[in-house]
């Protein structure tokens, strides 16, 4: 066979059927189907380099080829005289300097124009609407007004905070359709970065450091984030998620989110744990309740675990305030919904079970297992695990019907 | 497909010699002894010899079979890396294992495959083409040699030590068990810190210091060779261009490697005596790692790829017949390349919140470099127009570097646009870029640059078509693996993951790269086997098979120990084509060597003992942080080994003693 | 370092036709580059600290207040008069004034042996006066490692000499044929001298400006 052939037929032909067979273009981190105005505009610069290159590539690739084919030496040739031994020609090479100067300003204009989009807090103006959040408190510029969340990178979760509401959550947050978000972004022990492809492109969160981006997307959905930095030996498993609710419904979500979930028994979590601890025969036997139980006794996952509006306040481990809400846990890694969109109960009670069981094997190294106080010291019982699945199940806003989440597919 | 019987044809010198020389050896009765009595390790055993050497070849050779050795082992990290992948929540190797692969596969493919390879190259050709017996400070060499050795040993030591505790054999008193470096090839603090990561650092450290020495070491070497041991005649603007390259790329190994030294010591301060370099707590910066790593890093991908160029710049124009298009552009564009390298190491840090005016800045000087490696590319374009092409697997090999690194080039400029470099930074894309750049440019070329020099290191031809096989299987191969890449990084893939969910999409991608890998694994394979094919029984090459250009054509295959039987004085830039071809002005002179004939200097120890130090204060500071008792002082003692070492070695004196090369025999054409 | 450098001269000696003369002796333009390649270390070191110092300023202490501005220019003027042997230790050598060369050069390690207890006094004070540490921080960190560096190099410089003023009374001395070594220690000698200068400025003296 001829290798020449295989080069210049097979390569591009088995490249072509590839891209069409195997790629999902607007696969639910793809940086190719953006949502959010930034990612929409990083997007678009990319294809202004691509094009340019891809131009460059066929004109100089193609006069490369030419040339080759072209110049080959042909049968009968090898004994002549040798080719006429040219060394330059300035005229030529500075042409081609100036072109290619010419064609990398057609790529530094756009360039120059979106680091200063990116890096500035867009004004209140029609292009971009800012979340304004606490009205009447400190707020001077737009960068005070903005809602801002304070997302913090830990080994290996992602806690975010609202300052301006006093919401806590871990691995999953929402924001506003259609609004200016301030995201700070810290890293908690190593460097994180944070990024969610389809609203926009990462930046690091870097201990030590004030990082912040603007993000805004006027589409409604589920989006799908992960940390980009490598931050040691669970890093694949460092995901979270991003809920864009239309505004009427985060201000119902903020508003939720504001006030404890109900008890599993009890008026409220004061009485429940009252109870608990005083007179434990008198709550019904449930599983939820006796997981309630554990959580705040012999589980000791208060210790590094939060539920608002209860003694447990630890913060060595995402908060887990409304959890039940949640589409996943084990940052991202464990999901409960299925392709509809559709929180599984089952799966995620499956989930929850699996994940206190042996968190250790679905997410080797994770910092609630073997780490002093970590539940490798912890004696549970199967049971024991299953009540805690129920309990955290409870975790989760009021209406019965399971949560639907707007998944991109 | 052309058989290399064609090029037998156009052979210009005397069809075939004896590859065997054995000139008369004219030595001092008895053992040759140095300067304070000890006896020098000439003419000992095999062994011995090569243990002892001062030659340069031998020196590249050594260079080459051991880098070729690690190249395997990054090899093979990469292929478990591609079988981990290849489907969705794979569970092949553990997590941290498979930190462990990357880290190891990226450092030692960078600093033990691709670094050595090319110093085996200026190793091997420098005083060649330049027309010097050897370089400057031979057995400077053999210790830049060994202490290269001594680094890649260290570093992959720690697979020993893992293994002999996953067996029970070995263990660290609380804290991290990792013993494999696992922070990624350039280890971001803060996760190089105690808290967060084991003894695995401490090795990485080590190694990549003592690597650095090496480095350093042999690139001041080439620098003086090149400047100073030039033949009569040998103008600067007359060097060959892989020789300009290797000037260029030694210059910035000695003024990239000192940040990275200094980083390094950081750390390791961080991690003994408890400074705060880069700790939060006490005041630290962890972005400072970044700026230092970088400073060091950027330059460092020149340094992988000058000689690589230098390689091509020296097989396009023998297969065309024609001199390079515009040489002084090509040099001239080549240092430019190497001064902007230093002024653009931040576009590694797009996503660090650099500020907007930075990252602008840094953004354009990257966009900068496109120019004068353009300017390399159109002139290469030129030497092919108008020559007469002939095929071979150099040329082959040569012509697909050009087109795989133009695609390499161009993700890279994609990457110079800061914020669309903000959805690539740290995903597959960039894999597929540097993966381009590093085996669609560095790695063809050493391909290219061994089939090309072979005949004149070992005397013996290739044949056959396993070549070109090989080359066809090795740019598919590569392709499948790596262009798919770009897609994967551009649907969300973040580098460095171990594993990733089924409803990621990622799957059908990751198994076409899986195939590819092993594909170029195979190719890799038969590379291998025409290598040693040919050394053991490739048919004898001839002093010049391809009509080359440059003095190393004018000797024998292969060289001599002298390498020139008389000096050359050249005339001329392409100093053997101008010889052949040109006009009887540009015909090479020859200084005969005198009466004494040449002066060869001993073989010695002491590189080897000095280095070997090296290796014992690397390997025992990464156990003293494991606890292990006693290594403080061993790490002392390896220190006082390097010293004595470097006493006897300066105390004993070059030695020497002359050969007198049989008239007739190589030196410069006459 | 005088290795190697000894290698290259024979070789030179042995064929002085056969090099494209560019008038570099061998021995001196490999230290000239190695010590390009060590203004980029220090400048490394010197940059880490003036950026913990004045960007990232976490000091924990007062420099003024823990420097001995006088202490340390009386050692600055040691290490730079130590230059000055040094100079006229290598004018001897090539005149082939042995004893000339061996006072100087006795001078050389006197004076940079005092500027070396200088700085044994110094941080032996600074650690325990001022409780500036390896540990107290990114000043204490980097105030160390970079004035230790530095330390370091005058005492390899020292060590250095010391081996060539001990090799002058063996028999294989020979004033001519070592002259280049001397002075290519001697270049190396100086480089460290004034990478103390621009250390004494930037470090020290800017907080008195
Ligand atoms: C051999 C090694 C090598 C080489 C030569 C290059 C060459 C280039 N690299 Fe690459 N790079 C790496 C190795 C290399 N790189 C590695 C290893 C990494 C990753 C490190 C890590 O994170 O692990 C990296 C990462 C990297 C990044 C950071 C990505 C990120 O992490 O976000 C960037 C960003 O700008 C970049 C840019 C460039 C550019 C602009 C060039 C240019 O030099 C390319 C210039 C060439 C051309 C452009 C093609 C030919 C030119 C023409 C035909 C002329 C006309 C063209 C135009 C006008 C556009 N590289
Ligand atoms: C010159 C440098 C170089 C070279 C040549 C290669 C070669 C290869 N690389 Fe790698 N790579 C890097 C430099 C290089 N790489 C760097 C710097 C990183 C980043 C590391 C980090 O993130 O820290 C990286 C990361 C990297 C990743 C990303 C890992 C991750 O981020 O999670 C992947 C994934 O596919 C990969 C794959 C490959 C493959 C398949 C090859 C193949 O080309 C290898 C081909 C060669 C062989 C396979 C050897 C020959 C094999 C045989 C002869 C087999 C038969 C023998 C026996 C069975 C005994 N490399
Ligand atoms: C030693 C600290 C610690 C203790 C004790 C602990 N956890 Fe955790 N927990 C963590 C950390 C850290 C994580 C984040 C792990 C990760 O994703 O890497 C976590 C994650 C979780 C999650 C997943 C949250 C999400 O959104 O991803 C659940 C659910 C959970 N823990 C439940 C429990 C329960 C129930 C207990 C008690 C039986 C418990 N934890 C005890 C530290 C702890
Ligand atoms: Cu956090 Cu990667
Ligand atoms: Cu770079």
């Amino acid at each position: 066979m001829n290798v020449r052939s295989v080069v210049l037929r097979w390569i591009p032909s088995v490249l072509t059927l590839l891209l069409l067979a195997g790629c999902n273009f607007n696969a639910r981190q793809s940086y190719l189907d953006p949502k959010g105005i930034i990612a929409e505009r990083q997007f678009d610069l990319f294809m202004v380099t691509v094009w340019v290159t891809a131009g460059i590539f066929v004109a100089v690739g193609g006069a490369l080829a030419w040339t080759i084919w072209r110049y080959r030496e042909r049968r009968g040739q090898e004994g002549d005289a040798i080719p006429s031994q040219s060394h330059g020609n300035p005229v030529v090479e500075i042409g081609l300097i100036v072109v290619s100067v010419g064609l990398l300003v057609v790529i530094a204009v756009p360039t120059l124009r979106e680091i200063w989009f990116t890096h500035d807090m867009p004004k209140d103006d029609e292009v971009s609407v800012l979340a304004s959040w606490y009205e009447g408190e400190t707020a001077t510029g737009a960068e005070e007004e903005v809602l801002t969340i304070k997302a913090t990178g830990w080994q290996w979760w992602f806690a975010f905070e609202y300052p301006q509401l006093g919401i806590v959550t871990g691995n999953e947050f929402a924001i506003p359709a259609g609004k200016t978000v301030r995201v700070e972004l810290r890293g908690g022990d190593v460097i994180h970065s944070f990024w969610v492809p389809k609203i926009a492109g990462k930046v690091d969160m870097i201990p030590g450091r004030n990082n912040w981006m603007w993000i805004r997307t006027d589409e409604p959905g589920y989006y799908y984030g992960q940390c980009a930095e490598f931050c040691g030996e669970a890093h694949a498993y460092m995901q979270f998620r991003v809920q864009v609710l239309p505004e009427e419904e985060f201000e119902q979500w903020v508003a939720e989110r504001q006030r404890p979930p109900s008890p599993p028994a009890g008026e409220d979590w004061d009485e429940f744990i009252q109870l608990a601890l005083n007179e434990p025969q008198s709550l019904p036997d449930k599983p939820a309740v006796l997981g309630a139980k554990l959580f705040f006794g012999k589980g000791a996952c208060l210790q590094c675990h939060a539920i608002d509006g209860t003694i447990a306040q630890g913060l060595a481990g995402p908060n887990l305030t409304y959890v039940g809400d949640n589409g996943s846990i084990a940052a991202g890694w464990m999901e409960h919904a299925g392709m509809d969109g559709k929180i599984d109960p089952e799966q995620q009670y499956e989930n929850l079970y699996e994940w206190i069981r042996r968190s250790e094997e679905i997410k080797p190294g994770n910092k609630m297992y073997d780490v002093p106080g970590g539940l490798k010291d912890v004696d549970l019982t199967d049971e024991d695990v299953g009540h805690l699945a129920a309990f955290l199940m409870t975790l989760k806003s009021e209406d019965d019907e399971p949560r639907e989440l707007a998944l991109f597919r | 497909m052309k058989s290399e019987t064609t090029f037998q044809s156009t052979t210009m010198a005397p069809p075939v010699e004896s590859p065997v020389h054995e000139p008369p050896v004219d030595r001092p009765a008895g053992r040759p002894r140095s300067n304070i009595g000890l006896v020098r390790p000439d003419g000992r055993g095999f062994l011995v010899d090569w243990l002892t050497t001062v030659d340069h070849k031998k020196i590249g050779i050594m260079y080459f079979v051991f880098a070729m050795g690690f190249f395997l082992v990054g090899g093979i990290e990469a292929l478990l890396i591609r079988a981990q992948l290849a489907v969705a929540e794979n569970n092949l190797v553990s997590p941290q294992t498979y930190n462990q692969l990357f880290t190891m596969h990226g450092t030692t493919m960078i600093f033990l495959a691709v670094m050595p390879l090319s110093s085996a190259f200026f190793n091997l050709l420098i005083p060649l083409q330049i027309g010097a017996r050897d370089v400057a400070f031979p057995r400077l060499n053999a210790f830049s040699l060994w202490t290269f050795v001594a680094g890649a040993v260290i570093i992959n030591l720690s697979w020993f030590f893992q293994a002999a505790e996953a067996l029970g054999w070995f263990g660290v008193a609380g804290g991290h068990t990792d013993m494999v470096p696992a922070v990624g090839w350039f280890g971001y603090a803060p996760l190089t810190m105690t808290e967060y990561s084991g003894i695995g650092t401490d090795f990485w450290i080590f190694g990549l210091q003592v690597l650095g020495i090496a480095s350093i070491a042999a690139a001041l070497n080439f620098i003086v060779t090149i400047i100073n041991f030039r033949a009569p005649g040998m103008k600067m603007m007359r060097l060959p261009v892989f020789t300009w390259m290797t000037l260029i790329t030694s210059l910035l190994i000695i003024f990239a490697f000192p940040p990275i030294t200094v980083a390094l010591g950081q750390v390791m301060f961080d991690r003994f005596f408890g400074t705060s370099f880069f700790n939060v707590e006490g005041g630290g910066q962890p972005i400072l790692w970044q700026h230092l790593f970088w400073i060091f890093g950027h330059p460092e991908v020149y340094i992988l790829i000058l000689p690589a160029m230098g390689i091509i710049s020296e097989i396009l124009p023998t297969f065309s017949r024609k001199p390079l298009f515009g040489y002084s552009l090509v040099v001239f564009s080549g240092a430019v390349i190497g001064f902007l390298g230093f002024a653009v190491w931040s576009h590694h840090m797009f996503t660090t919140g650099l500020g907007k005016v930075a990252t602008a800045a840094f953004s354009l000087l990257t966009m900068a470099i496109a120019v004068p490696t353009g300017v390399k590319i159109f002139n290469w374009i030129g030497t092919l127009w108008g020559g007469r092409i002939k095929f071979s697997v150099p040329m082959v090999l040569a012509l697909g570097f050009i087109f795989m690194f133009m695609m390499g080039g161009f993700s890279g400029i994609m990457h110079s646009s800061a914020p669309a470099d903000a959805q690539q930074q740290d995903s597959y894309f960039v894999v597929a870029h540097f993966h381009y750049v590093l085996i669609g440019g560095s790695i063809l070329a050493i391909l290219a640059g061994t089939y090309f020099w072979l005949p004149k290191f070992t005397g013996r031809m290739w044949y056959g078509s396993l070549g070109y096989w090989m080359s066809g299987l090795v740019l598919v191969g590569f392709n499948l693996t790596f262009f798919p890449m770009h897609f994967l990084g551009l649907i969300g893939m973040p580098r460095r993951t171990h594993s990733y969910l089924e409803g990621t999409g990622w799957q059908p991608l990751n198994i076409v790269c899986t195939i590819g890998a092993f594909l170029l694994a195979f190719g890799i394979l038969l590379f291998l086997i025409d290598l040693i094919r040919t050394v053991r029984k490739g048919p004898p090459a001839g002093n010049d098979p391809w009509d080359g250009r440059t003095l190393e054509w004018s000797i024998p295959s292969p060289p001599p120990v002298y390498n020139f039987a008389k000096t050359p004085v050249v005339k001329a830039r392409d100093a053997l084509w101008a010889d052949k071809h040109g006009s009887s002005r540009q015909k090479l002179g020859g200084v005969e060597s005198g009466s004494h004939g040449i002066h060869m200097p001993s073989n010695s120890w002491m590189p080897l003992v000095a280095s070997a130090g090296l290796l014992l204060v690397g390997v025992s500071m990464a156990l003293k942080q494991a606890g292990v008792p006693f290594c403080g002082y061993l790490a002392i003692g390896g220190l006082v080994i390097t010293t004595v070492g470097i006493y006897l070695w300066a105390l004993e004196g070059p030695g020497g003693y002359h050969l007198h090369p049989r008239p007739n025999e190589g030196g410069a054409r006459s | 370092m005088s290795s190697p450098a000894a290698e290259a001269h024979a070789h030179a000696a042995e064929h002085p036709v056969e090099h494209m003369p560019t008038g570099l002796n061998t021995k001196k333009l490999i230290m000239w580059l190695f010590l390009a390649s060590d203004c980029m270390f220090f400048g490394t070191l010197i940059t880490t600290h003036l950026i913990y110092r004045k960007i990232y300023a976490n000091l924990g202490v007062d420099p003024i207040e823990i420097f001995d501005i006088e202490l340390t220019t009386a050692s600055s003027f040691i290490l730079l008069m130590s230059s000055l042997f040094m100079a006229l230790a290598v004018s001897a050598i090539h005149k082939g004034n042995v004893k000339s060369f061996r006072w100087n050069l006795i001078g050389v390690i006197v004076f940079g042996g005092l500027f070396l207890a200088g700085q044994v006094y110094e941080f032996n004070h600074f650690v325990h006066y001022s409780g500036l540490t390896l540990e107290s921080g990114t000043f204490g960190s980097t105030f160390y490692l970079m004035t230790g560096t530095h330390g370091v190099h005058v005492a390899l410089g020292i060590l250095w000499l010391l081996s060539w003023l001990i090799y002058s009374y063996t028999p294989r001395f020979n004033s001519a044929e070592h002259a280049i070594d001397v002075e290519t220690a001697g270049l190396y000698w100086h480089f460290v001298d004034i990478v103390w200068i621009v250390i004494f400025t930037a470090v020290y003296l800017i907080e008195y400006v």
